[in-house]
């Protein structure tokens, strides 16, 4: 009988309980999210987290063993960022007419959220890693946990602060738009989507199909950029910052 | 579906391969992005097929994301001695990023808001997140 109970014990090692648990956990999130209206404080990423981080310490599994566990979902991050292409074709098709400016706003765009995140950061007295692990904290969480890789930061850092940029930015467009009295949706769609990525996206179709194309849009071309650049000037950067 | 993800493991396969010819600091995936971005724009046969499966990825994104940041909260003690720094940068840094990217935004786009913006109206639809 305690040999069973043992050999019952030893299921939580294995992939199929850290595939389990997370499967479960992000349909739990999913149901709350559309319960809430998708409100971006329940936003998936949170949600879903929190059954798992009860979880795994009460049954003694920990972090490293538990990312072993679901490198299977984690593989798809590769083929995922692959499609972005995708949304990023179809809506250069859509806002042709506007590419210049757009670019330039990409690109001023782009150094202006990572510049924000590290200097703070920087300033505060954060270790190199942990400054790393901001500089591309804007942009898509594919894209994002690639390119930490490259700046020596954490990755559970970066995932983390790319899903509090989103949702922090997300909650605070409205009122910053108000604020700046923006009337223009492609203004809106474009701040958010080179701001707070996916979770700013979601956001900016609440105001029309040409916000949300818009900020897929800036999401796209706003990750790109940042992987393009970031990698080549990040060693400069952080010898500055010293 | 096959056909799709097909797509997309054969162009992160060939962003592997050209990093691992020239050696260039980039993930092998983003190039595999601009490769893909490239081919349907030069509208490369069967490209259009990754749809489903890019669509099917992208929008359960936050699934494949969620269980590297768990660790933000299971390594702790790893962040803690810069919880300040983080939390300024993170939630600050985005609010202040919003109003400066916002401003531009009304500068650069704003001055052509009269001329050409009378676009067709937009193919609705697939808008993955």
């Amino acid at each position: 009988m305690l040999i069973n109970l043992d050999q019952l014990a030893e299921l939580v090692h294995t992939p199929l309980f850290g595939l389990l648990l997370t499967l479960a956990s992000y349909r739990f999130a999913l149901w709350v999210y559309g319960r809430s209206n998708s409100l971006p404080i329940f936003h998936p990423f949170l949600v879903a987290s929190i059954p798992v981080i009860i979880v795994l310490p009460l049954v003694n599994v920990d972090y490293e063993e538990y990312r072993e566990q679901t490198q299977m979902i984690s593989f798809l991050l590769g083929p995922a960022t692959v499609a972005l292409a995708w949304p990023l074709y179809r809506q250069l098709h859509t806002v042709r007419s506007v590419l210049k400016p757009i670019i330039v706003a990409t690109l001023l765009g782009a150094i202006i959220s990572a510049a924000i995140a590290v200097g703070l950061a920087w300033w505060l007295g954060a270790p190199p890693e942990v400054v790393g692990s901001l500089a591309p904290k804007s942009i898509t969480t594919p894209i994002a946990v690639e390119v930490v890789k490259s700046t020596g930061g954490y990755v559970s850092l970066a995932a983390g602060a790319v899903a509090i940029t989103g949702i922090v930015g997300a909650l605070a467009a409205g009122p910053i738009f108000r604020l700046l009295k923006v009337s223009d949706h492609r203004v809106k769609g474009f701040a958010l989507g080179l701001v707070a990525h996916a979770i700013g996206t979601a956001r900016a179709f609440e105001y029309g199909e040409k916000a949300g194309a818009f900020a897929g849009l800036a999401l796209g071309l706003c990750g790109l950029v940042t992987a393009l650049a970031l990698p080549w000037l990040w060693p400069w950067v952080a010898q500055h910052l010293g | 579906m096959i056909d799709g993800l097909l797509i997309l493991l054969l162009f992160q396969f060939f962003g592997e391969v050209i990093i691992r010819l020239t050696g260039i600091p980039l993930p092998a995936s983003v190039v595999g992005m601009v490769l893909l971005l490239l081919a349907l724009l030069l509208e490369a046969p069967f490209t259009q097929r990754v749809a489903p499966a890019a669509g099917g990825l992208i929008k359960h994104i936050s699934l494949l994301i969620f269980p590297l940041g768990v660790g933000i909260v299971l390594q702790w003690h790893r962040y803690e001695e810069y919880a300040l720094a983080l939390g300024v940068a993170v939630v600050l840094g985005t609010i202040l990023s919003m109003i400066v990217v916002t401003l531009m935004l009304k500068k650069l786009l704003g001055g052509k808001h009269r001329e050409p913006t009378s676009k067709p109206a937009g193919r609705g639809g697939d808008h993955a997140d």
